[in-house]
């Protein structure tokens, strides 16, 4: 048991922390984004939208984000003719994963709002677009807060996937640096204690800060 | 771009085996980690905080790091610190069990708490012991309303059986890669490979959605 592994490569590990960070934030703003929307038309966009998005989220629900990731590096360029940098590769593939799985929370928060409130908006006078943008969603973006919490969490542990395509990421620095010292012991645990410190925090700081604000989606 | 479906084809043998040990990682895994994850949950209940606080240890640990890494770990960890040398399967069911060990018991734990202490109560009322209230009384209802969080962790345990290739465990994405290195037809196999998931996991994930609506909670 020796800590000279990580000492010597603490600046390395630093820099590789910094690019986990980085692509799950890229990651969560493509999948918020995407499945704000996705989630949006797949409540009120119609039978065709729901049918379209349904698919596409069973898809990602089915599909292993190791496949996905893999076939966008790999595969993808090989297709269009292009080529594609592994972190951009990384966090579209993570980003549209997430965006189901957040598209699923959107809409389990909408429809949680009653239907009585956007009567009453319509009795109001609202436009529905209306209704919706200073009614319900409001109120549904509260309560999807959980969710985004432990999205979060799922994010920052499947960036570590990512080393499969050689994002130099934690996880991937982490296998370069046991391979070359020889003390995976060390290199793994420290490792595992990283991501340990990262997630833990995060799911008990997103729980605490629901507890404060769950009265204002209450309705 | 010039592609060539029928190397697939040819190939079709070494997939399906692939496909083979990917479904029977996920059955195995479950199998073990259902009986791990309830006894994780009764103990998590123990009168003896020493005991609670070693189970509570365990499921964090195991909740808030990759599963890539767990696997890396047990893979190149275990055998130094514990002196056991395993086969790559081995090993990789070792760190399947354990990570869905932990989510399972959370599940569990979640549909012990949901019934009501009155049940309990009216158990030791009729007479029974609290072993018997448990199993008559208590778990038959707590099953019943863990169904639905127990198959999702089944369809993400079966996307996660993916990761088992880093270590060279011969499973669908293991395969697929393989013969993407020996044929140099990548586009071919790793569509291949995720349209063979896709063909696996939808179905589930359809049935997963069944599942939630037959067995809703309604109180």
């Amino acid at each position: 048991m020796s800590l000279a592994p990580i000492l010597a490569n603490w600046r390395f590990l630093t820099t590789a922390l910094g690019v986990t960070l980085a692509l799950t934030a890229t990651s969560m703003i493509i999948g918020i984004i995407v499945g704000l929307i996705a989630g949006l038309l797949r409540t009120y966009g119609g039978r065709v939208a729901d049918v379209c998005i349904g698919f596409y989220v069973d898809t990602m629900r089915a599909v292993p984000v190791l496949a996905i990731l893999i076939w966008i590096f790999f595969a993808f360029p090989i297709a269009f003719g292009t080529s594609i940098k592994p972190f951009t590769a990384a966090a579209t593939g993570l980003g549209l994963h997430i965006a189901a799985y957040f598209a699923e929370a959107v809409r389990a928060g909408l429809l949680s709002v009653r239907p009585g409130q956007t009567r009453a908006a319509f009795a109001l006078g609202m436009t529905r677009l209306q209704a919706i943008r200073v009614v319900v969603l409001p109120q549904a973006l509260i309560r999807m807060l959980p969710a985004l919490g432990s999205l979060t969490t799922i994010t920052i542990k499947d960036t570590a996937i990512a080393a499969a395509i050689a994002v130099p990421e934690l996880m991937r620095q982490s296998q370069i640096i046991a391979g070359q010292t020889y003390r995976p012991f060390e290199v793994y645990t420290f490792a595992m204690l990283v991501y340990f410190l990262l997630c833990f925090p995060i799911a008990r700081f997103v729980d605490s800060r629901f507890v404060r604000l769950a009265h204002r989606g209450a309705s | 771009m010039n592609l060539d479906w029928s190397v697939v084809w040819e190939n079709r043998g070494a997939l399906l085996e692939g496909a083979g040990i990917t479904i029977s990682l996920a059955v195995t895994t479950m199998a073990a980690a259902l009986p791990l994850g309830l006894g994780i949950a009764v103990l998590r209940e123990s009168r003896w905080r020493v005991i609670r606080l070693l189970t509570t240890a365990y499921v964090e640990m195991f909740r808030s790091t990759p599963l890539i890494l767990q696997i890396y770990w047990a893979f190149y960890v275990m055998p130094v610190a514990l002196g056991l040398r395993l086969d790559a399967i081995t090993t990789a069911l070792f760190g399947l069990i354990f990570n869905i060990g932990a989510y399972n018991s959370e599940t569990f734990r979640a549909g012990l708490r949901s019934i009501r202490t009155g049940q309990h109560n009216a158990g030791m009322a009729l007479g029974m012991s609290p072993f018997q209230v448990f199993r008559t009384v208590v778990f038959p209802q707590a099953l019943r309303r863990v169904l639905p969080a127990l198959a999702s962790t089944w369809i993400s345990l079966f996307k996660d059986t993916s990761l088992v290739s880093v270590i060279a465990v011969g499973d669908l994405s293991y395969a697929s890669l393989q013969l993407r290195s020996q044929t140099f037809r990548v586009f071919e196999f790793l569509t291949a490979m995720a349209v063979l998931y896709w063909a696996m996991g939808y179905p589930q994930a359809k049935l997963v959605d069944h599942l939630h609506r037959r067995f809703k909670v309604t109180e």
